[in-house]
């Protein structure tokens, strides 16, 4: 084909469709050498395993060591938890991840009044250590890495967590997994915090003291975009607001007296990734690069470990339809792939009834098996980086980073990320996100098929439904009514005077908490005690 | 009759769960649509829903449940619009919602639900319809 | 045509919440409703303190309300909140968020709270606000809290319906205080400094010290006392209730509350008396077009109006002196 051809093929007449990304992001019709910069294929890009890790963490990625699979379960009590938890090893996957119900996720326990009709619902009832030991029955916790889904009430659930770990004698030294801890998010998106920004800093700067003297294999923190994404965030909001979230856990843990290297080796990120393939993918990639690059040039680590964006990726829970369920099978793979592709180091795919339910048993298991086809038979994960060097990939990436780069800027104007929520910020650009895609679908410029087009008339529902029977509650409500009732009240009254104490100093809190916990203080009692001193905090609207 | 006044509908969100993405698009799309909307906010309980829509004089109360715990606020809710005297009202909303769950709902006189996906406009004509039809002054 | 009802008004009378919240809708949505409404209420007005809260967007307004309305109820008034949102001027809705920093106060047999969206009103005070005041207290609340958004007009329009005005800034309004709208200080019977645990307040305070020192517009009425809050730690609030007690004993004790009162009701004889003429002019089956054709000529010939409105008011047997016209438009 001769130049002049092609020319003449690319002033064609194109379909009359919206080219722009889900994130509303203008592409060209192709992209060529003449759209990157001469860095981004030099020092913006480097090897696989090479600062600024832009291709990925690893040398040889996925030849080393495949990613973790691991789906999110939790529903009902703990027994039923822990009875999905041994079916999925059972059918492969290689690590667990605890989703929590509503009261436990908020700090209080199953009788707490505004707990009525939540407790099960959508994830595990936990109110104490009695409910932990029961959830990880015959689990060897030395062997399986956990996720605990839990932000708020994080430091009293991951200390009920250990005196498990205790009195089972596993070594904390042996644990492997990640606890979510991530109140800033909370703050901007999921809504689910009990304190004001600063106690809740306080006690996530003292689980990463704690953790790096006894807990050291324990990612103490991941930092989630999930969550804002599913609020409504485009790729970059997502991207520069959890990034601005990790630097300012950085900013806090050095202002009370850490050194950068001994937690950020330890911290974790949590991204979402939604149907807009390659914006994903650059997403992922620029995520590693400019993490890498504040690491080592703003906070001047040296351990190259500090300097790694190491992230789980959940693929997008509100991509999938309640229409034509089983098509969300479809979706779930191609943003399984793009998490693959951007180089994730363990995955979540969801199940295709979660716009409908919590996923039943046979929901779960297609999933998994998504997983473990783009693992096994589709190749990718012979090549580290396979689209390293992509026109389009490098271009999407540099122009991520740009757009985070620049509302870092814009949020450290404010006055650093905690001032940007407290005026409402991050939320007010998510909303109004979240707007424009809607509208973007109602007037059809955006397609969701079988929502807005391809609708399947009259469709009947043809998979099964889970449903978490109405006896969960009053069994939880009875068992915790029972063990207060049956522990030595002495001891736990002591623990949380104790607490109570030490919260009104500058004293690390993780010990007491761990010893509350040994003491089967509830949730709810701790959480109550530690409201005494912190306050709670109120909702902040913004529109 | 009376077209020409507002519609007022009192928004919130029930419980426990924090994805108010939905509630708030939703009340955007009322706002848009011409309609005063009193937006609650999160972790509302029956009580302060209804004693908040009773104040208001609201035509509507709509709430949004994500957290599977429909089947406790809704009916809760329904009770006591009724109790207090305004079961007149219209009480609808959106969330996760089986179809057998709305049915039990239905016949508790809460109207219809909606679910993720279903265009805001869908809500906005339901409920100008359902005050066009219902609406009795004073 | 929806009105009055006898059942309405005695479930009214007897307490009963939903009356009071659908008398209120009543006089919102049917200006015709009003007159009916007013004659039963009269007797039930006279004695409550409205208190305007106005300031600019964000400033913790709401969150103070909250606090205000808890605490007046606490030294034994009750408590009528009326909180005004702005319509949007394109598809005349309205987005309400007030009651997100006010949930304390839900259920709260004390305290009656309704939201209003401004509507065709200007400047972000809803035309029904006064009315929505008398029906609450007709329904027994004697102190009435009116929060408007402080844009344009509306501080100034506040005044017309409060006895007390309470202007609410915040630490980073301090450096700008120049550019609030001209009248507003003198508007204002208190001035507060919200969020005052935040950094910046001293400078504010001195900024308002020196416009107030200004301030030349305040012939009959003292200087506004600048008082610091935080709505968000509950602080300086009591001291805040304190003034505007003060200031409501005081205003009582010189007759100053009846004289405004007396403004008040003249204000509303005027416009009912204007509202009765027009409403005679305009029953004349060529009202609107022969005002529409007589523009029309007038614009395309350059003519006066006046002889026109002349014409106009002898036909509803009204001799226009024009001397008084003018007088009584300047006086308005
Ligand atoms: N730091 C601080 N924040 C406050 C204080 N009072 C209110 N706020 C916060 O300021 C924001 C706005 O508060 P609102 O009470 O809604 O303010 P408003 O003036 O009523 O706002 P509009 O009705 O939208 O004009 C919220 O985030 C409040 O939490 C305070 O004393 N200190
Ligand atoms: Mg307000």
């Amino acid at each position: 084909m001769t130049p002049k051809t092609a020319e003449a093929d690319r002033t064609a007449p194109v379909r009359d469709a919206d080219f722009t990304t889900i994130s509303g992001r203008e592409l060209k019709n192709v992209y060529t050498p003449d759209d990157l910069a001469p860095e981004d294929l030099g020092e913006n890009l480097g090897l696989p395993g090479d600062y600024p890790y832009t291709r990925g963490i690893h040398p040889t990625m996925y030849r080393g060591k495949l990613w973790t699979m691991r789906q999110f379960a939790g529903m009902g009590t703990a027994e039923q938890t822990n009875q999905r938890f041994k079916f999925l090893l059972e059918r492969g996957q290689t690590g667990l991840s605890t989703a929590f119900d509503n009261p436990t996720l908020y700090g209080w326990d199953s009788d707490h009044p505004l707990s009525a009709g939540e407790v099960g619902k959508t994830g595990v009832a936990v109110d104490s250590l009695a409910d932990m030991e029961r959830l990880f029955d015959s689990i060897p916790l030395d062997k399986v890495s956990t996720s605990m889904t839990i932000n708020a009430p994080a430091a009293w659930i991951f200390t009920m967590f250990l005196a498990n770990a205790e009195n089972r004698g596993v070594p904390l030294e042996k644990l492997r997994g990640t606890i979510q801890n991530d109140i800033l998010k909370e703050y901007i998106a999921q809504k689910e915090w009990i304190f004001p920004p600063e106690p809740h800093i306080r006690l996530i700067c003292d689980m990463f003291a704690f953790c790096a003297d006894h807990v050291p294999q324990w990612n103490t923190i991941s930092i989630s975009g999930y969550h804002i994404r599913e609020a409504g965030a485009t790729a970059a909001q997502e991207l520069a607001f959890t990034l601005m979230d990790g630097f300012t856990y950085v900013d806090a843990a050095i202002e009370a007296g850490m050194n950068v290297d001994d937690f950020a080796p330890r911290l974790s990120f949590f991204f979402n990734s939604h149907m807009d393939f390659f914006e994903e993918i650059a997403k992922l990639r620029a995520a590693r690069r400019i993490w890498a690059r504040h690491m080592k040039e703003e906070y001047g680590a040296q351990n190259p470990r500090s300097w790694l964006c190491r992230f789980h990726v959940q693929t997008a829970g509100c991509s999938l339809t309640a229409q034509q369920p089983e098509v969300n099978i479809v979706r779930t793979a191609i943003e399984a792939l793009a998490g693959v592709l951007g180089g994730c180091q363990s995955l979540h795919t969801n199940s295709m009834d979660e716009a409908l339910a919590l996923p039943s048993d046979k929901a779960v298991e297609i999933a998994l098996r998504t997983q473990q086809v783009i693992a096994f038979e589709s190749g990718v994960a012979n090549v580290a980086d396979p689209l390293g060097g992509s026109y389009l990939i490098e271009r999407l990436t540099r122009e991520l980073e740009e757009e985070a780069e620049s509302y870092f800027a814009k949020i450290r104007e404010m006055g650093g990320m905690v001032k940007a929520i407290e005026r409402g910020f991050p939320q007010q650009e998510i909303t109004r996100s979240a707007y424009e895609y809607q509208c973007a679908l109602s007037e059809k410029r955006k397609t969701m098929v079988g929502v807005n087009e391809f609708v399947h008339e009259n469709e009947v529902l043809e998979i099964p439904i889970l449903e978490i029977g109405e006896s969960v509650e009053r069994d939880q409500i009875a068992a915790v009514k029972k063990l207060k009732e049956t522990r030595d009240n002495v001891a736990v009254k002591d623990s949380l005077d104790a607490l109570e104490k030490a919260a009104r100093t500058k004293e690390n809190l993780i010990p007491h908490l761990l010893r509350c916990s040994h003491a089967y203080a509830t949730e709810g009692e701790i959480t109550e005690t530690l409201i005494k001193v912190f306050g709670e905090y109120r909702e902040q609207a913004f529109f | 009759m009376a077209t020409d006044t507002k519609i007022k509908v009192v928004v919130g969100k029930p419980g426990l769960d924090g994805h108010d993405r939905g509630a708030k698009v939703v009340a955007r799309a009322l706002v848009e649509a011409g309609m005063e909307v009193v937006y609650l906010g999160l972790r509302q309980t029956p009580e302060s829903i209804v004693a908040a829509a009773i104040e208001e004089d609201a035509d509507v109360i709509g709430l949004s449940v994500l957290s599977g715990a429909h089947m406790t606020h809704f009916p809760k809710v329904m009770e006591l619009m009724k109790e207090k005297g305004i079961g007149d009202r219209l009480l609808t909303g959106g969330g996760i919602i089986p179809t057998k769950d709305q049915e039990t709902l239905t016949a508790m006189g809460v109207g219809k639900l909606f679910g993720p996906g279903d265009d805001p406009s869908l809500i906005v004509n339901y409920i100008q319809d359902w005050v066009k039809e219902h609406r009795r002054e004073n | 045509m929806p009105t009055l009802t006898p059942t309405l008004w005695d479930e009214f009378t007897n307490g009963d919440r939903r009356a009071c919240a659908r008398l209120i809708t009543l006089v919102e949505n049917h200006p015709d409703a009003i007159p009916d409404v007013h004659d039963q209420l009269a007797t039930r007005l006279g004695k409550a303190i409205r208190i305007g809260i106005t300031g600019p967007p964000g400033v913790g307004k709401s969150t103070l309300n909250a606090l205000l309305a808890l605490g007046l109820a606490d030294r034994g008034h009750r408590v009528g909140l009326i909180a005004v949102d702005p319509s949007s001027p394109f598809t005349g809705g309205a987005f309400m968020g007030d009651r997100v920093r006010m949930d304390r106060l839900v259920g709260d047999d004390r305290i009656f709270m309704r939201s209003l969206a401004s509507r065709e009103g200007t400047g972000g005070l809803s035309p029904a606000t006064p009315y929505v005041a008398d029906v609450l207290e007709g329904f027994g609340m004697d102190r009435i809290l009116i929060e408007t958004v402080g844009v344009g007009q509306a501080e100034l329009d506040v005044m017309a319906c409060a006895d007390i005005v309470v202007l609410v800034l915040q630490p980073s309004t301090g450096d700008s205080i120049q550019s609030l709208k001209a009248g507003i200080i003198e508007a204002a019977d208190i001035i507060v400094v919200n969020k005052a645990d935040i950094p910046g307040v001293e400078l504010a305070l001195q900024a308002l010290r020196f416009a107030l020192g200004l301030g030349k517009g305040r012939k009959d009425r003292p200087v506004p006392p600048l008082m610091p809050t935080s709505a968000q730690q509950s602080e300086g609030i009591d001291k805040l209730l304190d003034e505007i007690e003060a200031q409501a004993k005081r205003l009582v004790d010189s007759g100053r509350h009846l004289e405004m009162r007396r403004a008040r009701i003249a204000r509303e004889i005027r416009s009912g008396i204007e509202r009765c003429l027009w409403e005679k002019y305009a029953a004349r089956a060529d009202a609107e077009s022969g005002i529409a054709h007589a523009a029309e000529d007038l614009a395309r010939s350059g003519g006066s109006p006046y002889p026109f409105i002349g014409d106009a008011c002898a036909k509803i047997n009204i001799t226009l002196d024009r001397k008084a016209e003018t007088n009584d438009s300047q006086d308005r």
